[in-house]
């Protein structure tokens, strides 16, 4: 795990990531630990606290890119957390983590104002390809219609993408695919998170279904002669970008 | 004495004793009405006939004065059974009659006596005889002198008595035999509540093959034994299951936390650090493994506790089947199969999109790992159609090994899988999940032969019935 959050860490350290800012709300203190310094690692500054007061103090006074809230913490439970934040105008992207991993509570979760959601027990390098997605979504260019990534584009309005100024025939599900991966280039894209925003389902397919949907795609995007841009990220998930 | 104490306890008893108490009120009640009400009759007919006797004796006196008067009432007194009859003179004392004394004051009015009044016959007047009782018109005549017309009241008081007799008699063999029906009823109410509760203390003691006795009269107590043993035979059953369940989980979680063990320790053991680092990715592996079995248990635990029945919605279930079957096929060509589809369009249900998904999602999945073999046709078929019965089928059908007609109710529950060694990954939960969540959508789970003519490859179909 802790090879693996270097991993992810390196490869976000070159980017804007460094400087990411986040808060933990956890009253888990050896889980909370475990996260502090597995976010360190990965070049993320991480504050805890351990309780819902604690916590909600922290996140209306300091700024931070993203928040991390427990659904089941002492003295005010995450769901309310998220409400008065939200009711006070912070508008943080949060990420909530509960032990209730089921369709309902994420649909209550969301609800609540809530922008992500994981059960537990989840694997550090899917709580943070998450939170650096969460955190760059302020920067993400949500209204840009073409997606750039080296000689690789992708036009929204058109439904077309091209490679080297040439076209590429994919099939509807595969531009979606290759969609929300330049949507978050540069960022680990974990095969959960490709399930989610691309097929709209949440749970873990048990066989390598994402790996085989990557690598036909990967198939129709890179050409021999143009260096690699679809990049598998160890243990994690998969990655769009320019360069090692 | 305490069974005894237990017997008036019982409900039975103590609504027999109940009712037999209301029952002789209500029954003394209408004798008393019964006989007062024949009194008055009666009352009324002895007033009539001495109203004729007065008659008679009055015209007998207009006809001969006192003389024939005299001489009638004597005719008359001496017939057996006779009336009272009485002449007084004016100031009330008795001249002649048929009676030795009677109530003193009797003579002073004229009329009806108001109440009945004691009076004695000759030959009866020492005390040992108690006074008879009669009612009386007394009439003044123009002379001064009185004549007294009386009916003795015995007649009426013995019918009172008797028929009061006959009815309480009537009325108590009839509570005897009630109370003594109601106690053998009771009795034996009780002896069986006995055995009952001592089957019960049995099977509280743990021994849950104990089945609560029948007696075969198909009656109440017998109803409520069967059902009862019928609940047993169930909560027999899930505790069966649960320890089955609980079995199976510690074997298949043991075997990978053993292989977790080995991986850590080769890890620790290990000097290159990519020897090292691949130790550690085996123990993410089986790791994630492990929680992938925690998950699927705790959800088909929440499908079975029925708590997302509330989130059941409208779904275009024909877009769910074509969703999965796009997300697997490239994983069925890349292992060798070829994904047909046949989904009818437009087929609606209620139901929760997640959870349908996902068990069709298990069953391709089942179909690319297990139907692998040297079979020529390698094609899985999902089929969507409405269904024979008015409802929907949604099947998957490979061309396989195809599982023996005696292991499709084994295959459906938790961690069975007929892959001894468990060489291929999985949590052994997949159908097991399958079968939760179409109960869950009122609906049910089948396994078949897809070709039962083929005896090397008859194939699996899992049909899934909305």
């Amino acid at each position: 795990m802790t090879s693996e959050a270097m991993d992810c860490g390196r490869a976000a350290a070159d980017g804007k990531i460094a400087a990411m800012k986040i808060l933990v709300i956890e009253d888990d203190l050896e889980a909370a630990a475990y996260l502090m310094k597995a976010f360190r690692e990965a070049g993320i500054v991480a504050d805890h606290a351990s309780d819902g007061e604690a916590g909600l103090f922290m996140g209306l006074e300091n700024s931070y890119d993203v928040m991390v809230i427990d659904r089941m913490l002492p003295r005010r439970d995450g769901l309310s957390v998220i409400g008065e934040l939200r009711r006070k105008g912070v508008n943080t992207p949060v990420l909530i983590l509960s032990a209730l991993g089921q369709v309902d509570d994420r649909v209550t979760g969301l609800r609540a104002g809530g922008d992500d959601y994981l059960p537990k027990p989840y694997a550090f390098s899917e709580l943070l390809a998450r939170v650096e997605v969460l955190g760059r979504r302020k920067g993400t260019p949500e209204q840009d219609m073409v997606y750039r990534v080296a000689d690789l584009e992708l036009d929204r309005l058109s439904h077309t993408a091209r490679r080297a100024g040439k076209d590429l025939l994919l099939q509807p599900r595969e531009f979606r695919l290759l969609e929300y991966l330049m949507k978050n280039a540069g960022q680990v894209v974990t095969r959960t998170m490709l399930l989610e925003h691309v097929w709209d389902y949440h749970f873990d397919p048990q066989t390598n279904v994402i790996d085989v949907h990557i690598s036909r795609l990967r198939g129709k995007i890179e050409k021999p002669g143009s260096p690699a841009l679809l990049k598998t990220i160890r243990g994690a998930g998969y990655m769009i970008k320019d360069g090692d | 004495m305490a069974r005894f104490r237990l017997l008036f306890l019982s409900t039975a008893v103590r609504l027999s004793a109940l009712f037999i108490l209301i029952f002789a009120l209500a029954a003394g009640a209408l004798v008393l009405y019964v006989t007062a009400m024949s009194e008055r009759l009666l009352i009324a007919e002895i007033r009539e006939s001495l109203n004729q006797e007065v008659a008679a004796v009055q015209r007998a006196y207009e006809r001969g004065g006192i003389g024939q008067l005299a001489r009638v009432m004597d005719i008359r007194a001496r017939q057996p059974g006779a009336n009272l009859y009485i002449i007084a003179g004016p100031a009330g004392d008795m001249l002649a009659g048929n009676v030795a004394s009677v109530a003193p004051g009797l003579f002073d009015k004229e009329g009806w006596t108001a109440e009945p009044f004691p009076y004695r016959r000759y030959q009866e007047e020492n005390a040992k005889h108690p006074p008879r009782v009669a009612i009386a018109r007394v009439v003044f005549l123009d002379n001064g002198m009185r004549i007294l017309v009386g009916r003795d009241l015995a007649e009426p008081g013995a019918l009172r008595f008797l028929v009061r007799r006959a009815i309480f008699v009537t009325v108590g063999a009839m509570g005897l035999g009630a109370l003594l029906l109601w106690l053998f009823i009771g009795r034996n109410a009780l002896k069986r509540i006995d055995r009952i509760s001592d089957a019960s203390k049995k099977i509280m003691a743990g021994d849950l093959a104990q089945r609560l006795p029948v007696s075969g009269s198909g009656d109440e107590f017998d109803r409520l034994s069967l059902s009862l043993n019928e609940m047993l035979e169930r909560i027999g059953k899930l505790s069966e299951g649960l320890r089955q369940v609980s079995d199976n989980i510690a074997h298949d979680l043991k075997t990978p936390l053993t292989r977790l063990k080995n991986r850590a320790t080769e890890a620790l053991a290990a000097e290159e650090p990519d020897a090292r680092r691949q130790s550690l990715e085996g123990i993410l592996t089986e790791a994630d493994q492990i929680i992938r079995t925690f998950d699927a248990l705790l959800m088909i635990s929440r499908v079975e506790a029925g708590s997302q029945a509330a989130t059941l919605s409208d779904l275009d279930l024909s877009a769910i089947a074509a969703d999965c079957v796009e997300l697997y096929e490239p994983v069925a060509e890349e292992a060798g199969f070829r994904l047909d589809a046949r989904i009818a369009p437009g087929i609606g249900i209620k139901g929760n999109r997640e959870l349908i998904g996902q068990t069709l999602a298990n069953l391709i999945d089942n179909a690319i790992k297990y139907a692998d073999g040297d079979q020529a046709d390698k094609t899985i078929r999902v089929n969507l159609a409405p269904g024979s019965g008015g409802g929907v089928e949604l099947s998957v059908a490979d061309q396989g090994r195809g599982i023996p007609a005696d292991r499709r109710g084994d295959v459906l529950k938790r961690f069975v899988r007929l892959d001894e060694s468990r060489s291929k990954p999985g949590t052994g939960l997949g159908l097991a999940m399958a079968e939760a969540v179409m109960a869950l959508h009122g609906g049910t789970i089948a396994l078949a032969d897809t070709d039962p003519t083929n005896t090397d490859h008859p194939g699996l179909t899992v049909t899934l019935r909305f």
